[in-house]
């Protein structure tokens, strides 16, 4: 299964308005898996900016989250701290926005707004992968000193390996750059060779001197080729007034090509290696370094392993027997909470089992479960708001009745007041406990399927998953990112999203860009700090279809590299269509429909996600376009039954009345229609989807 | 439709040579250069390519936004815009051809014939000059000459009610003919051409209410009967799908599809004949972009409107046009009827253009390849520069002889 990197749950955000609230998320529940594009589509004002504002916990002042959660990495986001969000912005969790306009600084020149990011995201993450480092190995330090005591040996093999870590992290920083220079000049060099023949003296003169400065910093003891005389008789030939044709330029590129294609250094055992052979081990073939690296290690590492091995067995153990022991309680706790909430015995004894929850946690895993870890600071939460939502609603009712009674008593002189009562905006405290119960079982389910007898464990694999870890932390740290460096990188990843010029662009400000290029600008910076989410709030609305088209194809390039999970937001289905793996169609606050990008497209099921597939023309459709009646509702009154029965030409008679649930079509499909109930009646998708839909299965089997 | 029909009907405005230039600094930006078309009574004209590339300054262009650098533009054979760049250019190359040639016959002491070179350029000389204040003036004063015109109908079609008009009446009547006249010298040709604009935030002033904005130009055409103006404004914005109740209030209280709709009523109220929408659906929401596309379809029908439909939204472009017009870099690179250019794009950029469109159909979205153009790469025009040619009926090319052949085998291979 893959791993989920995003969990929203029962998501209800409100905005405090004037006329009242404006209820623009309603109960919305979605996860985003890792390496997966979720796309939601839906009108404006139906609430997937609002969301996705909410994630990146920039919501508007007025807006009141009133229920749900957003899990992140083991944390709900609705809790963090502003300090704590300033660490996961752009770093872990990067937005295009929709506006190019207000989202770019207009006082600060392009590249510095594209460099920041990279310069402070490279600090903050460096050092949070050698805190994560320092922690982990601690951890398994004390793992192994509870499982047999105090240990002199493995203290000093943790030693050992950080030193190694030390030496091969300086030699990979070192080694990176210069092959990022490397890789920057084969780049342009094979540029310049595409068009060398039609280009001018001058401007090959410019570039070759250019391509020059990049290979003449790409020397380094890993990669020996860039030091050898052949390839330095080839440089001093790109200087300007050096004698060069196109069969030499040609060389170089071979070199350059050559270069790159060497063997990767193993950094740890060649780190190992120098700290503890007292040989540099310098020179020579890099494939013969790596071995004869590795064989001087293997002995420490097998011992390393070892130890380590039993450490974790052991913590994993421990953590087992706090767990099955915990299950009495919790199931004691989620019985005392099915009943009547006593602010004074739910308070403690919530505490409490968070507190007992939290103490469970194996600290040598490295995947970490959401469930578990949410669970402590999840329930705390519901209880504040259960018992602040309480006192408020009676507040909130008790002014309502205030303010109703004297409008009433205003309306039965015969005066007609000219203002409304604003309706109370009341917290769901009903839904508060479904949710506290909920958590519950969901952590009993997990937990009981973890201590029960025969649950695999395999104490090797974890043990290799934590060691290889541990040197992704250590290998991280390695990557180091200068201004040239940054500047360097912002100019290519204006060249990737189709700046033309992008040098010249660098140095200038947004006001002298248009809006497609300052679009285009926004989205290089979200790409620039390397996000693990990467959220896109209509990123190619304003762009043409070439430019939409490189965007498109760039995001997801990025993502299959670095197995990026994106939450794509749209309302042209066309773009969702090349672009989703999954999608959810939103309308007045609620996800109406949700499933994979086939099932969508092929087999729509609501009746909203149908109107939306026939107001698109496609290249064949020639008939009159069905645009959808009307305007989506206000959401002050939200409609009681359906939002979309009163533009909906197969609204039931049931849809006014009552709120259709989520019905199931397949495991990954659901819809909210009552025509999924067994008892509605059978009713035709439009015409004009239908024969859509046929002539794509039939183009799609001619081929 | 094809060639023949073509040539039946009417041409309404057509475009020569257009070139639109901008002063950059010490530079000059060429956003529009050399852009001719045609366009019919009764079509729809698209107008695609990547932004920047011309498309929106060609309209604004069009309706005498700009002042052009050069070309002509005429609406049903009246010379509304006129550039004189390229031929101030002719002129110096002229002078100095003459002067050239003048002072080598000198030189070899051939006085008579030098004298009369001189004489011949001169005259050439003072024919362009004459064209030059001809554009001059027709740019200027198109309006006036139209309005003129206009006024001479009313004085005749008057003179002669006057003359057999019962001396009873004829007070009435004078009134009536002082007021028609006034109405005529108010006419403008330009007013036939209107445009719908691409930002329909940016295009309504937020201090002018609705009834205002659509109403200003009839107040601008001179017509001061209230009564009649109310009833105007309160149709459109019937004809567009808002209600009379909407004409008292402010942009600001409405959604971007109703606003796009008063954009719309404001221009169809001045009943022109041909409608630049320029991009007027990019920057609304599906289900409304529908809407609007639909109410544009209707008004043509019952107005029998010509529309130059500017658009980056190919699929809708497609299903919108008659023709279409693919415009790279301020030329146009390829034109033809938009069945004829979906099924056989020949230019290399079309040909990217259509590999990049996005279709609501993830199995063909999982398996479509964009082509990539790089202009260095695709042609080699250092031997000839590029024409627009026309490769089959209707369908024109931006090419130069080799590439012309290869298009043409091309298509009889097929």
């Amino acid at each position: 299964m893959t791993n989920k990197k995003l969990e929203v749950k029962n998501l209800r955000i409100s905005f405090r308005t004037a006329s009242g609230k404006v209820q623009a998320v309603r109960d919305i529940s979605f996860d985003l898996y890792e390496g997966e594009t979720l796309a939601i589509v839906g009108e404006s004002g139906s609430g997937k900016s609002v969301t996705t504002r909410a994630i990146m916990g920039i919501s508007a002042l007025n807006a009141i989250v009133e229920n749900g959660e957003i899990f992140y990495d083991g944390r709900d986001l609705l809790k963090y701290t502003e300090e704590d969000f300033q660490e996961l912005r752009g770093d872990k969790i990067a937005m295009i926005f929709q506006d190019p306009m207000s989202s770019l600084n207009p006082i600060v020149k392009v590249g510095k707004q594209l460099t920041e990011a990279m310069l402070l995201k490279n600090r903050t993450r460096r050092r949070s992968s050698r805190r994560d480092f320092y922690r982990m190995l601690k951890a398994l330090r004390t793992a192994v000193r509870d499982s047999e005591g105090e240990n002199a040996a493995y203290a000093k093999m943790v030693q050992s390996f950080i030193r190694a870590e030390r030496i091969g992290t300086k030699c990979e920083s070192r080694y990176r750059l210069a092959r990022q220079n490397a890789e920057e000049a084969h780049e342009r060099l094979k540029e310049l060779l595409v068009t060398y023949a039609k280009e001018t003296e001058s401007t090959i003169r410019t570039r070759c001197a250019r391509i020059r400065r990049y290979a003449s910093r790409c020397g380094d003891e890993f990669l020996p080729v860039f030091r050898s005389d052949r390839f330095l008789r080839l440089l001093e030939m790109l200087r300007p007034n050096g004698l060069r044709t196109e069969r030499d330029l040609n060389e170089l590129l071979q070199v350059l090509e050559e270069g790159l294609s060497l063997p990767v250094p193993d950094f740890y055992a060649i780190g190992y290696y120098r700290a503890f052979s007292g040989d540099r081990g310098n020179g020579g073939n890099i494939e013969a370094l790596n071995e004869r690296a590795r064989a001087f290690c293997a002995e420490f590492d097998r011992a390393f392993t070892k130890d380590t091995e039993v450490g974790i067995a052991h913590a994993h153990a421990v953590s087992l027997q706090k767990k099955s022991e915990a299950l009495t309680p919790l199931r004691e706790g989620a019985a005392a909470l099915g009943g009547e909430w006593n602010k004074e015995t739910v308070v403690p004894l919530v505490k409490k089992l968070s507190a007992l929850v939290q103490d469970c946690i194996d600290p040598t895993e490295v995947r970490k479960e959401s469930v578990e870890r949410t669970f402590g600071p999840c329930i705390l939460s519901y209880c504040a708001r259960y018992f602040a939502g309480i006192r408020k609603n009676e507040k909130e009712q008790a002014r309502f009745d205030r303010q109703t009674q004297k409008r009433d008593a205003l309306a039965a002189r015969g005066k007609q007041p000219d203002w409304k009562v604003t309706p109370p905006s009341l917290t769901d405290t009903g839904a508060l406990k479904q949710s506290m119960l909920a958590a519950f079982d969901a952590l009993i389910a997990l937990y009981e399927a973890q201590t029960a007898a025969g649950a695999p464990y395999d104490a090797a694999a974890e043990t290799n998953g934590t060691i290889a870890h541990l040197k992704d932390l250590a290998s991280r740290t390695a990557v180091r990112v200068n201004r040239s460096a940054a500047k360097r990188r912002a100019i290519r990843l204006l060249n990737e999203v189709g700046i033309p010029d992008a040098e010249k662009r660098y140095g200038q400000y947004p006001f002298e860009l248009s809006g497609g290029q300052r679009q285009r600008i926004v989205i290089a910076i979200a790409l620039s700090a390397d996000p693990d989410i990467l959220i896109c709030d209509e990123p190619t609305t304003a762009l043409d279809v070439t430019i939409q088209a490189q965007i498109l194809e760039l995001i997801n390039k990025v993502k299959r590299e670095r197995n990026l999970s994106v939450i794509f937001i749209t309302h042209d289905l066309g773009v969702v269509a090349n672009i989703a793996d999954r999608i959810a169609v939103m309308y007045a606050g609620k996800i109406v429909e949700y499933g994979t990008s086939e099932e969508i497209f092929y087999s729509p099921a609501h009746p909203y996600t149908w109107a939306l597939l026939s107001s698109v023309p496609d290249l064949e459709s020639s008939e009159r376009l069905e645009a959808i009646p009307g305007t989506p509702p206000n959401m002050i009154y939200p409609p009681k039954g359906d939002a979309f029965a009163e533009r909906n030409r197969y609204a039931l008679e049931i849809d006014f009345k009552r709120q259709p649930p989520m019905f199931r079509i397949t495991d990954t499909h659901y819809a909210a229609t009552w025509l999924l109930h067994p008892m509605a009646p059978k009713v035709e998708i439009p015409a004009s989807v239908t024969e859509r839909i046929r002539r794509m299965r039939k183009e799609a089997d001619s081929e | 439709m094809n060639k023949s029909d073509n040539e039946k009907r009417e041409v309404l405005l057509r475009v020569e040579n257009l070139c639109q230039y901008f002063r950059t600094g010490s530079t000059e930006l060429k956003a529009v250069d050399g852009v001719s078309f045609d366009i019919y009574k009764g079509e729809v004209f698209g107008l695609v390519g990547e932004s920047g590339c011309g498309k929106t300054t060609t309209g604004r262009s069009i309706i005498k936004l700009y002042k052009i650098t050069s070309g002509d533009i005429y609406y049903r054979n009246t010379r509304i815009a006129a550039g004189t760049r390229s031929l101030e250019e002719q002129m110096r190359a002229l002078r100095k051809e003459g002067r050239r040639t003048a002072s080598a016959l000198q030189k070899e002491g051939d006085a008579e014939a030098a004298k009369e070179e001189r004489r011949k350029t001169a005259a050439r000389l003072k024919e362009l000059r004459h064209a030059i204040k001809r554009a001059k003036y027709d740019d200027e004063h198109c309006n006036h000459v139209y309005a003129a015109g206009k006024e001479a109908e009313v004085r005749a079609a008057y003179e002669e009610k006057l003359a057999s008009c019962p001396e009873a009446k004829r007070d009435a009547l004078r009134k009536e003919y002082k007021e028609q006249l006034r109405i005529a010298s108010r006419e403008r040709i330009t007013n036939k051409i209107q445009m719908i604009f691409q930002d329909p935030i940016a295009s309504l002033n937020p201090r002018m209410t609705v009834r205002d904005t659509i109403a200003e130009g009839l107040i601008i055409k001179g017509i001061r009967d209230k009564k009649y103006i109310d009833e105007q404004v309160y149709k459109m914005l019937d004809l567009v799908g808002l209600v009379p109740e909407h004409a008292g209030r402010y942009p600001h209280e409405f959604s971007g599809g109703q606003r796009q709709r008063i954009g719309i009523a404001r221009a169809i109220i001045m009943n022109p004949e041909l409608i630049i929408a320029d991009e007027p659906i990019s920057a609304l929401d599906v289900s409304i972009q529908a809407q609007v596309i639909n109410l544009l379809n209707d008004l043509r029908e019952k107005f029998g409107l010509t529309v130059l439909f500017i658009a980056h939204d190919l699929s809708v472009v497609k299903y919108f046009s008659d023709r279409i017009a693919v415009m790279y870099f301020g030329k146009i690179v390829e034109l033809a009827d938009s069945d004829e250019l979906f099924a056989h794009p020949m230019h290399p950029y079309t040909r990217s253009l259509l590999s990049a469109i996005p279709l609501p159909d993830p199995a063909y979205e999982k398996k479509r390849r964009r082509i990539t153009y790089n202009p260095l790469l695709a042609h080699d025009y250092s031997k000839q520069q590029p024409t627009l040619r026309e490769v089959s009926e209707g369908h024109f090319v931006l090419c130069n002889d080799e590439e012309f052949e290869s298009y043409r085998r091309a298509l009889e291979d097929e």
